[in-house]
């Protein structure tokens, strides 16, 4: 069985009087361990995709099973505490809690998941030389680079140890080095940790380095393709 | 880092908003406290003076004597009156006997209260004859001294020394006169009384009216306030269920009673206001604190903080808020009360006269007292509203649905 299955899966917003179409009957599956990307041009649905996988949106239409669980008529609460539990998020623009040290960003999940504060401080530290970011625990994320920011980003998704990571464009404010290291340590991620990883990019980057290449257009499945990496 | 630690950093994102609200938390409770606490002192002195002129903390009475003032309502204490002044909270047990009556000069006549007293205890209690020398006060219960009010005595155009004729109707409905010697004068600040008090020996009163060891009145000045409701059951023990019965100075006094309500209920209505202002600016910081961190919000949601999370981070920080301002609130306001219980506020400068309230003078000089019951209680339901200004902005915060509060903010 699949570790996520999207089945039928439409997505409508409405846009002042009218209803736009961002995703249209897609049907993919995703299993344990993959490093996909899901590549295609801006409004193609790719956010949308990550979105309903995360269970952050509603889908219209269809519907998302991870690990056997449909996500589609969890409450609110419910769906939090999966995400807490399965899902790790890593945004465009990094999205850090700027009150909080970077140590402390990569702390917050762990203390909704209510582990102790020994097990906190040394998934901590572990995450930060790992990522190579040992040394900026207490900076907070203004004193901080883009790409920077964006390994702690990725250490506050990993840190709860999700069965898979929703990364969206996680390399488009990077420039091209930085983001090649963080592909590199995503990648290192993958292979040592079997973190499932899930992008939406249209860099031909990160799309280079993914296994399986899921292109979208319009809100529909234009190809679906394994490479090699 | 701790969920109590990001509430307190979120307070501070905005240190400017947070120390505006903060100072209207502080400045309300501490303009309260001190306001209450004065306001306290201030009745609390009424209350005494009040008592100790008239009818005392607790007071006896036959039948509906407070009200309807009917001489015919006298009764005999026997010796109701030693065995009060033996109770353990009683400073003083003073039996009064008033009539009304007709005082005659060579040249002017006035309508005025014979007041009859004894003349040692009431010189201890009541604090109109504090400025009167003691060998000006009458001399005996039985004698022909009497203690005029000052305008009285202008107005019935005689000097201490001077003799005139008090009479009234007594018992048996007969006119009886009686020749009386001014001894001295005295001045209470309330005009009336000024204008209508003759103070007398009070068995030579009752004897006039033809009541002998009758009084009207049985003035019961407590130690302390608080002992009230003691000492009021234990007087009406020693009643035993005979027709006088015992009562409070609320109930005795009911016009300085209701004029302190009056006056509180001022008070309150503006301490409602300033809750109302407290309360609007709570809900405005805080609700604005969460429009500002929509998609912040967002992302929490996305990580994995409940809608709960979010509704118990904002009531922490609307709680935090409340504890501050009323920490920094509470000793600004206890401060000020300090001051006010030491030196007071001297408004003898600004007011000619004794001032008059609800039939009571008090002194010019407006002290507080310290009402640390009333303290804590203000400051908890201060916090309560606080937290309760802070539910909207939370159920804001908790109902936020994370992809559009990040697509959109």
């Amino acid at each position: 069985m699949s570790l996520i299955e999207l089945t039928g899966l439409g997505k409508i917003y409405p846009l002042g009087n009218q209803q736009v179409t961002a995703l249209a009957d897609l049907n993919l599956c995703f299993d344990r361990g993959e490093f996909t990307v899901l590549a295609g041009p801006s409004g193609s649905g790719k956010t949308t995709v990550l979105n309903l996988i995360g269970g952050l949106d509603q889908p219209t239409s269809g519907c998302v099973v991870i690990a056997g669980r449909s996500t589609g008529r969890s409450s609110p609460a419910e769906l939090a505490e999966f995400r807490l539990q399965h899902i790790g998020f890593v945004f465009q623009s990094y999205n850090l809690i700027p009150v909080l040290s970077a140590a402390e960003n990569v702390e917050f999940p762990l203390m909704l998941q209510r582990l102790p504060k020994t097990e906190r401080q040394h998934r901590i530290n572990t995450l930060f030389e790992q990522l190579g970011i040992a040394g900026l625990e207490n900076r907070r994320p203004n004193d901080l680079s883009g790409g920077q920011q964006q390994r702690v980003a990725v250490a506050r998704a990993i840190a709860t140890r999700p069965t898979v990571v929703l990364a969206d464009e996680p390399t488009a404010n990077l420039d091209s080095q930085t983001a090649a290291d963080l592909l590199t340590l995503m990648r290192q991620l993958n292979t040592t940790e079997k973190t499932t990883f899930i992008f939406s990019s249209h860099d031909p980057q990160v799309i280079g380095c993914a296994r399986r290449v899921i292109t979208l257009k319009d809100g529909r499945l234009q190809s679906d393709v394994q490479q090699r990496p | 880092m701790e969920f109590a630690l990001l509430a307190w950093k979120n307070l501070w994102r905005n240190r400017r908003r947070t120390l505006i609200t903060l100072a209207a938390i502080a400045f309300s409770i501490m303009l309260m406290q001190a306001a209450h606490n004065l306001a306290a002192g201030v009745y609390a002195s009424m209350v005494d003076h009040g008592v100790r002129a008239g009818s005392g903390h607790v007071a006896v009475y036959l039948g509906d004597y407070p009200r309807s003032r009917d001489e015919s309502l006298a009764f005999a204490p026997g010796n109701l009156t030693a065995k009060v002044q033996r109770l353990p909270g009683v400073a003083q047990a003073l039996p009064r006997v008033y009539l009304p009556a007709l005082a005659q000069s060579s040249r002017e006549s006035r309508g005025i209260l014979l007041t009859g007293v004894v003349p040692l205890a009431e010189l201890t209690a009541n604090p109109f004859l504090k400025h009167l020398p003691p060998e000006k006060m009458i001399r005996s219960s039985q004698g022909n001294d009497a203690v005029l009010g000052c305008r009285l005595l202008d107005e019935l155009k005689i000097a201490e020394g001077n003799k005139l004729v008090i009479t009234l109707q007594n018992r048996q409905g007969e006119l009886v006169s009686e020749l009386f010697r001014v001894r001295g004068s005295l001045r209470t600040g309330i005009r009336d009384l000024d204008g209508s008090l003759v103070m007398v020996g009070r068995k030579k009163a009752a004897a006039i009216a033809g009541m002998p060891g009758k009084i009207h009145e049985l003035a019961v000045i407590l130690k302390q306030i608080e002992e009230e409701q003691t000492v009021l059951a234990e007087v009406n023990s020693l009643l035993e269920g005979k027709a006088p019965r015992a009562m409070s100075w609320e109930q005795a006094m009911p016009n300085l009673a209701d004029a302190i309500k009056l006056d509180y209920a001022g008070q309150k209505f503006i301490f409602l206001i300033i809750t109302l202002i407290v309360t609007i600016g709570v809900v405005n910081t805080l609700l604005m604190s969460v429009m500002e961190r929509i998609r912040e919000f967002g992302v929490m949601l996305a990580i994995g903080a409940g809608p709960a999370r979010l509704r118990w981070l904002i009531l922490t920080e609307a709680l935090m808020l409340a504890l501050v301002g009323i920490v920094v609130g509470t000793l600004l306001g206890s401060l000020i009360t300090w001051y006010l219980v030491h030196y007071g506020i001297d408004l003898s400068r600004l007011l000619p006269e004794n001032m008059e309230f609800g039939g009571v003078v008090f002194d010019p000089i407006l002290r507080a007292t310290w009402d640390f019951a009333w303290m804590t209680r203000i400051s908890l339901y201060l916090v309560l509203l606080t937290v309760a200004a802070g539910l909207y902005p939370a159920h804001k915060a908790a109902r936020i649905a994370p992809a559009a509060a990040m697509r959109k903010h």
